[in-house]
């Protein structure tokens, strides 16, 4: 086991086209986020009209000087090859799946997947956006996925709003939480 | 026994809603009716009241003080959700916070009344008459009276997770009863009634007899819909309802005319329980007795005791009693029933017990936190890395000051 120090200072975001990852990092960051979004060419255009082929960045600048990194992952699966490269030495996983789109639970095992190595070092929590345009599938559906998959405890799963940076701090503080619950809030 | 407790033989306080809203009115006549009958009666008219009660927050306020002039004799209890805002407007007053702690209200409202009487009788021994001084200043001295509005964090966390002491660690007798609630007489028995016949008949039910609408409707996923804002809904929920106040109605269908709020039952539910609760259990919980968190709650939607995300964050992977975590988080036991109450209420909490009770498996020590199993630490898991704050405290800081 690595330690802290030996970490790198990042936090990854990832999860399905749509979902609110750039989005996300856009309303944690505090600099201007550094973003590949291009044209969407592909069906990913019948989704948003840009979409990120790259990674983008964010960071948190902490108080003694010390940067956390934001990185996004493309959501495309054929930038895939760049999720292990991305996530190496990261802090934990915040994985956000669109629920509006057509099988939500299946991009949830699908991102896990790919992402396992990553997360049985880590942590991983789950923020499930747009629920304001499709109810179904409830978070109590994403938990039994969830302890379907193996995953016990079963990760946070929130409802998020991927432009509400209260919303992805919480996701963050629960990540941070689940890594180590000793960690002093008060 | 609080400095604000009613003492045996003392007189019924005459309270007269001077300026409040309707549904404080009605809460506080509730209250009247149910609990404070022996200590509080609601007066009709300004003359016969010998202490007034005053939202701050209300249109119209200083016309209210302007008719206090001529009842020098009597007591003024104010109320606002920024009291110390409201203290420069009206220097001198004792201005509580909202929501109301209706379990110290009936003490502050008598003493405010004693003292404004005795200061208006007991005037000083000169002969030139003594200019006019309003009554209030000098009956209402800021220290003498309790800080509920002094900070609005504070009293939050007062009004939302009580004051009760800690248990202690292991049973040693019977349990105060002031550490149980029936949640048949607050709203959240109700709501859970009409959620589970919302579910087995798969039709919405309404609680009928509230002021404004409570629904929940089974389909697509179980919700509950209001046109309660938060700021009365809470004040509600803490309230003790009378049995024949509310009653469920089955309904074919949930009309919408677009000024509700439509929340999942699981948030509602964990809302309504921890406001009702106040940091205490339902009736016949064993607070020695492990349970585990089989979920954590919606964060993003539900109120958070403080506390809420480590209880939780610990709760989810260890089999243990509430005592147990508070002690093992190092926090005041009342934050963990907070939470324990919010989740049983919302389905969150598993009391199938493990085939090893004893065993709990402790939390990570490092920053390592394979999903499927803890590691073995043995020390409490509010012992810190001494010197520098770990990577994750850093950024935990960054986001507490941040959002």
């Amino acid at each position: 086991m690595r330690s802290e120090r030996a970490r790198h200072n990042k936090i990854i975001f990832s999860g399905t086209v749509g979902a609110g990852k750039s989005t996300a990092i856009n309303a944690l960051s505090d600099l201007p986020p550094v973003s590949t979004e291009a044209l969407a060419s592909d069906d990913t255009a019948k989704l948003k009209k840009t979409t990120t082929v790259a990674m983008d960045y964010g960071v948190l600048n902490l108080p003694d000087g010390e940067k956390v990194m934001l990185y996004g992952t493309p959501g495309q699966e054929r930038f895939s090859f760049m999720w292990d490269i991305l996530s190496e030495g990261g802090i934990g996983l915040v994985l956000l799946i669109n629920n509006a789109n057509t099988d939500p639970l299946s991009d949830l095992k699908g991102y896990l997947d790919a992402f396992k190595d990553f997360i049985t070092g880590t942590a991983v929590t789950v923020g499930v956006t747009h629920m304001d345009r499709a109810e179904t599938p409830g978070l109590d559906a994403y938990r039994a996925k969830l302890a379907e998959l193996g995953y016990q405890p079963v990760p946070a799963v929130f409802r998020v709003d991927a432009r509400s940076r209260d919303d992805v701090a919480m996701l963050v503080k629960a990540l941070l939480y689940t890594l180590n619950p000793g960690l002093i809030d008060a | 026994m609080s400095r604000h407790t009613i003492l045996p033989g003392q007189p019924l306080t005459a309270l007269y809603l001077l300026h409040v809203g309707s549904m404080d009115a009605r809460l506080i006549g509730l209250s009247v009716e149910r609990h404070w009958k022996h200590t509080v009666h609601l007066a009709n008219s300004l003359e016969n009241g010998r202490v007034v009660l005053i939202d701050c927050d209300r249109p119209g306020v200083e016309a209210a003080f302007e008719q206090l002039a001529p009842h020098p004799r009597t007591g003024v209890v104010c109320y606002a959700f920024h009291p110390k805002d409201h203290a420069l407007r009206f220097p001198n007053r004792v201005i509580l916070g909202k929501p109301l702690n209706l379990e110290a209200l009936p003490g502050i409202l008598a003493k405010a009344a004693a003292e404004s009487a005795r200061i208006i009788a007991a005037p000083p021994r000169r002969v030139a008459p003594a200019p006019y001084k309003p009554p209030s200043a000098a009956a209402q001295p800021s220290e003498a009276l309790p800080p509920l509005g002094h900070g609005l964090q504070t009293e939050d966390e007062r009004d939302l997770c009580g004051v009760m002491d800690d248990l202690p660690a292991t049973p040693t007798g019977p349990l105060p009863e002031r550490l149980f609630f029936n949640p048949d007489e607050y709203l959240i028995g109700h709501l859970l009634r009409a959620i589970e016949q919302a579910a087995s008949s798969g039709r919405p039910h309404l609680i009928a007899g509230l002021p404004r609408l409570i629904g929940v409707r089974p389909r697509p996923v179980p919700a509950c819909i209001t046109d309660f804002r938060d700021n009365q809904l809470r004040p509600l929920s803490m309230a003790q309802l009378p049995p024949t106040t509310a009653r469920l109605i089955g309904a074919s269908s949930l009309t919408s005319n677009g000024s509700e709020t439509v929340s999942a039952s699981e948030d509602f539910l964990w809302n309504v329980a921890a406001w009702a609760a106040r940091g205490r259990l339902p009736e016949g919980t064993d607070p020695y007795k492990p349970v585990r968190l089989r979920a954590w709650p919606n964060f993003t939607k539900v109120f958070m005791s403080p506390h809420a995300l480590r209880i939780s964050a610990l709760w989810v992977r260890t089999w243990a009693s509430p005592v147990e975590i508070a002690a093992r988080l190092g926090i005041p036991q009342r934050y963990v029933f907070s939470v324990f109450s919010s989740a049983r209420f919302a389905g969150l909490l598993d009391n199938t017990p493990p085939v090893r009770p004893g065993a709990i498996p402790q939390p990570p020590a490092s920053t390592s936190a394979s999903p499927p199993s803890g590691s073995a630490a043995t020390e409490p898991v509010t012992r810190q890395q001494a010197q520098r704050p770990s990577i994750l405290s850093r950024i935990l800081r960054k986001l507490l000051n941040a959002v």
